[in-house]
């Protein structure tokens, strides 16, 4: 018997579709359902209360600081990122000795495991024996030891290490970019007088504007929804409270308090916003030749 | 005139200490990660900090195995982690070329579904996600994290799998099938060789998001002995006394695998192909 070749195509690529249904798109649909109900996270059974986890969380003032906290991490997190993502590709788009060792190496932060970025930081920015410290007394940028790990100190040593862990994934969009910008619109832009800082304003930067609608879009989703970063950082101890997001807060709802219901409906919440937030990012930004 | 023309000479000296920057911020991290590694605890814990050890030492890595089941989280990583691979591989390879070269109802709306799972991050589902496992009772088994692995790397495996295969001629598979060969040996004899770069660029992406995973192994996995590296690293962390030397020697041996196979993909990363392939 032979299949027609529709029915080929679609018998090819039934199991990877009956996967993701399964694994990805089943769970966002059952964690819909999940989140009006009131369930153990490890006990059979659960009780139908409607609204009741929504109402919760509006009014549980934790919901609310761990919003905030995700807000400031997230925005700073991709400010930063841009930032020196987008620097960082300029340089390594110059030509100079060793390119490609350097540039392997700058990517290499975000092919590591979380754990591996967060103990190398914790180590350096330890209290007591970390280097930082050290190069700050040494320069005098610093009086004493800085607690990097306390309430003070916390959020900005987790957006160090993030943005040290995630810039590459900047470097590696926008560098790819940079290497099919035609030559000829730089030569055109130093015949009219333009100098280094108004081509990059006029030439590189609108080149840029496609690639850097996606890396924006992908870094807000994936650092609004991180979870391991935040985490590893305290595992739960110390100053958690002072870096607990959206995403933590969801896992101990669930896990620590065993309110998988609640921390259903915090992750529906959580994607409700992304969908938001990506409506408003699209209407305002998106040009048909963008995506 | 921009400023550096009329100097020549300094715009190249900016690439380079600008590169050397770029180089310290990246790279220092990881070498003090490695001179840690090799120090004596007493060399360890002094102030001020030298860079190198001074009596070089295997005592944390000794440490590192006698004291904790490192082996056997490298073990079940490894394990876990080339499962993925295969089984992701199986079935993202004839789906992509699906998606590619047939043409069928619903084609692109199913290409569109795929991408936008690509955007999901294991905290959106996890929770639904380990209420059914643990309803089909594969709860604490590696048969629970590969097929979390492989759903969550499916998406960008057939999305890079996909201008993979668009980007080879349609015509050298004609040119097979004219010649009287089917299309399954058009396949395995034009395509496949063609396509196994792409393919093994897919794969270690995909052992590498395995391999780095935490958060589905915190909460699948119960069992010390089924645990793997990065919940095992992270765990030495619970014990009241932190040993710096040895945390530093198990981040340091994590990511042998990774800094092997890392060397292989770079050229496609860099010529920006694939740069979907990785995401977090």
């Amino acid at each position: 018997m032979r299949l027609s070749q529709g029915a080929t195509g679609l018998l090819l690529i039934a199991p990877a579709v009956a996967l993701l249904s399964c694994l990805t798109l089943y769970p966002v649909f059952h964690g819909i359902w999940l989140s009006f109900y009131a369930k153990h996270s490890f006990f059979p059974g659960q009780q139908f209360i409607g609204l009741a986890n929504y109402a919760f969380l509006l009014h549980d003032p934790d919901f609310w600081s761990s919003l905030w906290r995700g807000v400031i991490y997230s925005v700073s997190t991709i400010t930063l990122q841009i930032g020196v993502g987008v620097a960082a590709a300029l340089v390594l788009n110059e030509v100079f000795p060793a390119r490609n060792l350097v540039r392997g190496i700058v990517l290499f932060p975000y092919m590591i495991p979380t754990v591996v970025a967060v103990i190398l930081w914790k180590w350096l920015l330890n209290n007591q024996f970390g280097l930082v410290n050290y190069g700050l007394v040494e320069l005098g940028l610093a009086e004493e030891n800085i607690s990097w790990m306390g309430h003070s100190y916390i959020m900005v040593s987790l957006i160090l290490i993030s943005v040290w862990q995630f810039f590459p994934f900047v470097v590696l969009a926008v560098l790819a970019r940079l290497q099919t910008i035609p030559q000829e619109l730089y030569e055109a832009a130093k015949v009219d007088g333009a100098g280094a800082v108004r081509r990059f304003l006029h030439v590189t930067l609108p080149q840029l504007a496609s690639v850097l609608f996606v890396v924006i879009l992908l870094r807000s989703i994936w650092m609004f929804t991180k979870f391991d970063t935040v985490w590893l950082i305290t595992q739960g101890g110390g100053a958690e409270k002072y870096i607990r997001t959206l995403p933590v807060y969801a896992y101990l709802r669930t896990f620590h308090f065993y309110e998988a219901g609640t921390g259903a409906a915090i992750a529906v919440v959580m994607f409700a916003i992304l969908a938001a937030s990506t409506t408003v990012y699209f209407y305002l930004f998106r040009t048909d030749e963008r995506l | 005139m921009s400023w550096w023309a009329t100097y020549p000479g300094t715009r190249k000296l900016a690439v380079i200490v600008s590169a050397v920057l770029l180089l310290a911020f990246t790279a220092f991290p990881f070498f003090w990660m490695v001179t840690t590694a090799f120090k004596a605890p007493s060399e360890i814990f002094v102030y001020p900090p030298y860079f190198f050890p001074k009596h070089f030492t295997f005592e944390n890595i000794a440490r590192l195995f006698d004291q904790t089941r490192f082996l056997t989280y490298f073990r079940n990583s490894v394990f876990v982690s080339s499962m993925t691979v295969l089984v992701t591989l199986t079935i993202a390879t004839p789906g992509a070329y699906s998606l590619t070269r047939f043409r069928f109802l619903g084609r692109e709306k199913i290409a569109a579904v795929i991408l936008f799972t690509y955007m999901f991050a294991p905290i959106m589902i996890i929770i639904p996600f380990y209420v059914l496992i643990r309803f089909f009772g594969i709860a604490n088994t590696h048969l629970a994290l590969i097929l979390s692995y492989t759903a969550f790397c499916l998406p960008f495996s057939l999305w890079m799998l996909r201008t993979f295969f668009q980007s080879i001629p349609l015509d050298l598979e004609e040119a097979a099938l004219t010649d009287g060969a089917d299309r399954l040996r058009a396949i395995l004899h034009v395509l496949l060789p063609m396509a196994l770069p792409g393919i093994i660029a897919t794969g270690i992406f995909t052992f590498i998001l395995a391999w780095n995973d935490y958060i589905f192994v915190r909460i699948l996995i119960t069992s010390d002995e089924l645990k793997t590296l990065s919940v095992g690293i992270a765990d030495l962390y619970n014990s009241s006394v932190i040993d710096w030397g040895m945390i530093m020697s198990g981040g340091m041996l994590i990511i042998v695998p990774v800094v092997v196979v890392f060397a292989y993909i770079q050229r496609f990363l860099v010529s920006g192909w694939g740069a979907g392939g990785v995401k977090g």
